[in-house]
């Protein structure tokens, strides 16, 4: 494959990797939690895709209201049971609640569909397009469009609405946000229903070229959680270009090695980054232990 | 910590176990014991590195995965007999324990978690992808039983067997372990690792022995599971196996060896009961993780000890601290200290000196500098220029546990006493790192508490106290250490009248010791009549430097309290 | 004149201890006071236990509404304003959206309250569009005052609004205070700075260790009883200095 061949299908995979990190992200911030069960919650919006898909005759991307609307629903019910029984307990007591409700989502999964790989429907068409001289393929490109949008939607919120002003500020200074009269629990809520519809559209955008495994979930956690590092823990924009780069590593690696010497680099590489220069490319350093 | 004396339903729960094994078990049931046995055994590990350190490795598995292949691949390809595999397991873990837990056990916790979870990736990935050495996804058939010394050791009864004695005796090495020095040292540094750091603990070795040890135990129950399923794959490397650990030490009760084994002989036998799920017990492993860290996060043990509370500890009797050459003259020489926070200098130039036997207070307005130039010295904080050497050692710029041991100690504005620690084991804690046992810690940490009128309180919880008694017992484990300088930040916070008037007694008789004392405080009307000279600070930098009586009508000082206009 | 703010007999706290001792006190509609004492005296745990950010004991009144079960968000919705100690404003967010983060009305209405404070901060509408971390001290100050006010508070409550600025900046600060007072706001403001916080408020409330111990006119407080306060040295009357 030739390069910009090989690019694109970086691109596409970066942007879904993008809207994994997004909502990591996002719910990081708001919480100061890391949600083990992102990469699960990705899984589940792929297999929800999977499921929905026999019932709604018409392209993928139809499914994509409701997989926003369904896993918003879930992300609710992952801080009821998982985040918000735990507030003012130490951060590793979410770490294990959430690793408990992945092991739920990902065993979950494998009882109900089994545990060979599914597909879900392309989101326009399975086809080629001609694109300035290159040939891709339309789901690649539908995926960029359908991530940029969601990406888009989630700026334009964040930066010109009340609702994302008051979500920023839970994100920075949750007791101050409550000495503006900002209701935290409801903006902790919102963005676990944020984050997790995010998580499901990844899922839904992933699970036609990829294919959707219940145990998909280890890896994407672990490539959220790198880009969040690349990019500098908390950082948004931050976030979405680590997941660029982890795609492109990723896609470049295997196209000249192998997948599983990508995915070792790719976990090599975290660990030399968190040795080294642990705040990132954006972010502030991480605080060590006393 | 609480105390560790074994309960009689622990006692209980063995003989009945031993009665199950030898009179009524099938030979499959033996074989679900024996993996019982295995997973307790790893679970007895990641207790150390878990429950007492207080760090979630999820390289757990991946230690375990090592130690099964190296069995594996050593007794199936090479034909080597278990005491030369068993070694080997032992120490190939530890080996890799060593060289990722140096870089990666100074992150902060989430970072450690995940850190060690990619650990646990990449050992996986080299275990299916180097089909030459490790046989790939299929892994490696034909590893032998255990075999040494010309004796084999069938599977069913015998194996059984060896195994549990292989819990029992790593079982109490643990639990001894956790009593011991060693022990309490890595729960003081899981529930507090600033003060840890202050009391003189080295916390990085600490994490980094913890983290060892649990490797140990891992590899060798790998390679004990290894020999009973007689096939190495990578099954042994995959996340499972880690969420079993994690599940069995929650679940049994975090920090607790009897919680390791009751918590895998439970949820090894529970896929066993509910064997129409199949598959599916992981999902009830998923619920009872989550069950268990929001509804009970003592785990099993913790309902245990509810139900029949152990009896405590009798007191030790006192044993005085052993005796020191008192110093004289000038203790610790501070000299152009400073220390600027994103371009505010919070400590500015500060220069002085405190003497032996001399009560030196430090006032200073909001902001002025006061908590920084106490962290600086105590090591909390480097600074950015400037010198601090006691008794003419330099110090400033070195790591807190190091300045501890050289002799200065210190007291938290915020007293942070752990909540459920008992007040005799937190003073104890002080003397970890100059004693040779906890016995002896805890006789000379009730000479101190004697000595400050508290020993009554021995026994009695940090959390249930009232503030003044908790500022004693602070005051009683900056004490233990027998210091040369000793800081106080602000201990006469909250304190009524009367515990005012004690606390500065008790001050004046540590000071006749031959300590140098600096005290903190806002309330002048306890301060002044304590100290013999005054530090002012203001703005970072010291604007009085002499005797107390002065201090209300310093011009410099009156207009930094009370605010001058322009 | 009915009370606006009525406290009574709060205790409040930090890990044991008492710092603020069952105080008594009120305020009416539109007045100025000024919260003195020093540090460690309970004048900021004395305000949040008002706001509701740290536990307390005894009660709160505001506008006849008893506030003991409310949430800080809550309290703040009807008509409470905070500038707190080191200004907290939020970091990564512009002066604009810090300003309008604070307004719980209408665009319209959050639009003509950001007007006001531009007003009476100038600065602000110079940076509107900047990150609030990248501001100085005073701009902070101007800000997270601002912010409180896009509330439309009744009762802006201010601890130690000069701390860390250097004199003339405080000197700009307390004259936007002292403006606010103006309008008919009620204004309670907590000052290590003595001379700064007289002149804001006519009435004089100075605390030492945790209590009350001087309530009335700015003009009756003298330097014996502040010196007293601040520096232990016993009052005439009361030879044990407490």
């Amino acid at each position: 494959m030739t390069i910009l061949q090989l690019s694109m299908n970086g691109i596409a995979l970066g942007a879904a990797y993008a809207l994994v990190a997004l909502g990591f992200v996002l719910v990081l911030n708001a919480t100061g939690a890391v949600n083990f069960a992102h990469g699960d919650l990705v899984m589940a919006g792929g297999m929800l895709a999977v499921a929905l898909a026999p019932l709604i005759p018409a392209p993928g991307i139809a499914l994509l209201p409701l997989v926003l609307a369904l896993m918003a629903g879930l992300g609710l019910l992952v801080s009821l049971l998982a985040y918000l029984p735990l507030r003012g307990r130490p951060h590793v007591s979410v770490f294990i609640s959430t690793i408990a409700l992945g092991i739920i989502l990902q065993n979950g999964a494998n009882a109900l569909f089994g545990g060979e790989p599914r597909a879900a429907p392309p989101l326009l068409s399975g086809g080629s397009v001609a694109l300035g001289g290159l040939v891709v393929s339309v789901q690649s490109v539908a995926i960029v469009a359908v991530a940029a949008l969601l990406i888009g939607a989630q700026q334009w919120v964040f930066a010109r609405t009340q609702l994302g002003r008051r979500l920023r500020a839970t994100a920075q200074d949750p007791e101050m946000a409550r000495a503006c009269g900002i209701p935290v629990t409801a903006m902790i809520l919102a963005t676990f229903a944020l984050g997790t519809a995010y998580a499901g559209a990844a899922g839904l955008l992933l699970a036609n070229q990829f294919f959707v495994t219940p145990t998909a979930g280890g890896d994407l956690i672990l490539k959220a959680y790198i880009a969040v590092t690349v990019g500098g823990w908390g950082s948004v924009p931050g976030a979405v270009v680590g997941a660029l780069l982890i795609a492109l590593f990723e896609v470049g690696v295997s196209a000249v090695l192998s997948y599983p010497v990508a995915l070792g680099a790719l976990y090599a590489t975290l660990l030399v980054i968190l040795v080294v220069r642990p705040q990132g490319l954006f972010g502030e350093a991480a605080r060590r232990r006393a | 910590m609480r105390r560790t004396r074994p309960n009689p339903i622990l006692a209980l729960a063995a003989i009945a176990l031993l009665a199950y094994a030898l009179l009524y078990a099938s030979p499959y049931g033996l074989r679900v014991l024996t993996v019982a046995g295995v997973y307790a055994l790893m679970a007895i590990g990641f207790q150390v590195v878990f429950g007492l350190a207080g760090a979630l490795s999820l390289a757990h598995g991946a230690f375990f995965g090592v130690g099964a292949y190296a069995t594996g691949i050593l007794g199936s390809q090479l034909g080597w007999t278990f005491p030369a595999t068993f070694p080997v397991s032992l120490a190939l873990p530890v080996l890799l324990a060593l060289f990722v837990g140096l870089p990666v056990l100074r992150l902060e916790s989430h970072y450690f978690a995940l850190a060690t979870l990619g650990i646990a990736q990449v050992v996986l990935l080299l275990a299916v992808n180097t089909p030459d050495l490790t046989g790939g996804a299929n892994g490696l058939p034909g590893v032998p039983g255990i075999s040494a010394f010309g004796m084999d050791v069938p599977r069913g009864l015998p194996l059984a067997a060896m195994v549990w004695v292989a819990v029992a005796l790593g079982g109490v090495a643990a639990w001894a372990l956790a009593r011991g020095r060693w022990g309490r040292a890595l729960t003081l540094l899981r529930d507090d690792p600033l003060a840890a750091a202050t009391l003189g603990l080295d916390v990085g070795r600490l994490r980094l022995q913890a983290f060892a040890l649990s490797a140990l135990y891992a590899g060798a129950a790998g390679a004990l599971a290894v020999h009973t399923q007689r096939v190495v794959s990578p099954e042994v490397l995959e996340f499972p196996v880690m969420v079993s650990v994690l599940t069995i030490a929650v679940v049994g009760g975090r920090g607790r060896v009897a919680g390791a084994v009751l918590g895998a002989l439970l949820l090894i036998h529970l896929p066993e009961w509910f064997r129409f799920l199949e598959r599916s017990y992981l999902i009830l492993y998923g619920a009872a993780l989550l069950a268990a860290i929001v509804l009970a996060p003592h785990g099993l043990t913790g309902l245990l000890e509810r139900l029949l509370p152990a009896k405590p500890r009798p007191l030790p009797a006192a044993v005085p601290l052993p005796p020191q050459v008192a110093a004289e003259g000038t203790v610790l020489r501070v000299e152009g200290l400073a220390k600027a926070f994103g371009g505010v200098r919070a400590v500015d130039g500060v220069s002085f000196t405190l003497e032996a036997s001399r009560i030196t207070g430090l006032i200073g307005p909001n902001g002025s500098g006061k908590t920084t130039l106490i962290n600086l010295v105590s090591g909390l904080e480097r600074p950015d220029a400037g010198r601090v050497d006691l008794l003419g050692r330099p110090l400033a710029g070195q790591r807190s546990d190091r300045i501890a041991r050289a002799g200065i100690a210190r007291t938290f504005q915020a007293a942070g006493l752990p909540e459920d620690a008992g007040v005799l084991d937190t003073v104890a804690a002080a003397r970890l790192e100059r004693d040779s046992s906890v016995a002896a810690a805890r006789a000379h940490a009730m000479a101190v508490l004697a000595r400050l009128g508290a020993a009554e309180l021995a026994s009695q919880r940090c959390g249930r106290l009232p503030a003044g008694l908790r500022r004693r017992v602070e005051l009683a484990r900056a004490l233990a250490r027998q210091p040369l300088v000793l800081l106080l930040d602000e201990p006469a916070a909250g304190l009524t009248d009367a515990e005012k008037a004690e606390l500065a007694a008790q001050i004046r008789a540590v000071a006749a010791e031959g300590v140098a004392v600096l005290v903190v405080e806002h309330d002048m009307g306890f301060l002044l009549p304590l100290a013999d000279r005054v530090l002012g600070l203001d703005q970072g930098r010291v604007l009085y430097d002499g005797d107390p009586a002065g201090v209300p009508h310093d011009p410099a000082v009156v207009s930094a309290y009370l605010g001058t206009p322009a | 004149m009915t009370d606006l703010l009525r406290i009574e007999g709060l205790s409040a706290g930090y890990g044991g201890a008492t710092a603020v001792d069952r105080v008594t006190l009120a305020l009416g509609a539109g007045e100025a006071v000024a919260l003195l004492g020093a540090n460690g005296a309970g004048k900021s745990t004395l305000i949040k236990a008002v706001l509701g950010l740290v536990p307390s004991a005894g009660r709160v009144v505001f506008d006849g509404a008893d506030l003991t079960a409310l949430a800080p968000e809550r309290r703040v919705r009807l008509g409470l304003g905070y500038v707190p100690e080191g200004r907290r404003v939020f970091p990564g967010m512009s002066v604009r959206d810090n300003l309008e983060v604070a307004s719980f009305a209408s665009a319209a209405k959050r639009r003509a309250a950001l007007e006001h404070v531009f007003a009476l901060f100038p600065q602000l509408r110079e940076k509107a569009d900047e990150r609030a971390w990248r501001l100085s001290g005073g701009q902070q100050q101007m800000l997270a005052i601002g912010r409180a006010l896009m509330g439309e508070p009744r009762l802006l409550l201010l601890d130690e609004p000069s701390l860390g600025l250097s004199p003339k900046l405080a000197g700009e600060v307390f004259a936007a205070v002292r403006a606010i007072t103006q309008t008919g706001t009620a204004v309670l403001v907590a000052e290590q700075s003595t001379a700064r916080a007289l002149a804001v408020g006519r009435r004089a409330v100075l605390l030492r260790l945790g209590a009350v111990v001087h309530d009335g006119p700015a003009a009756e407080l003298d330097e014996e009883t502040l010196r007293a306060a601040f520096l232990g040295v016993p009052l005439a009357d009361d030879g044990s200095g407490r």
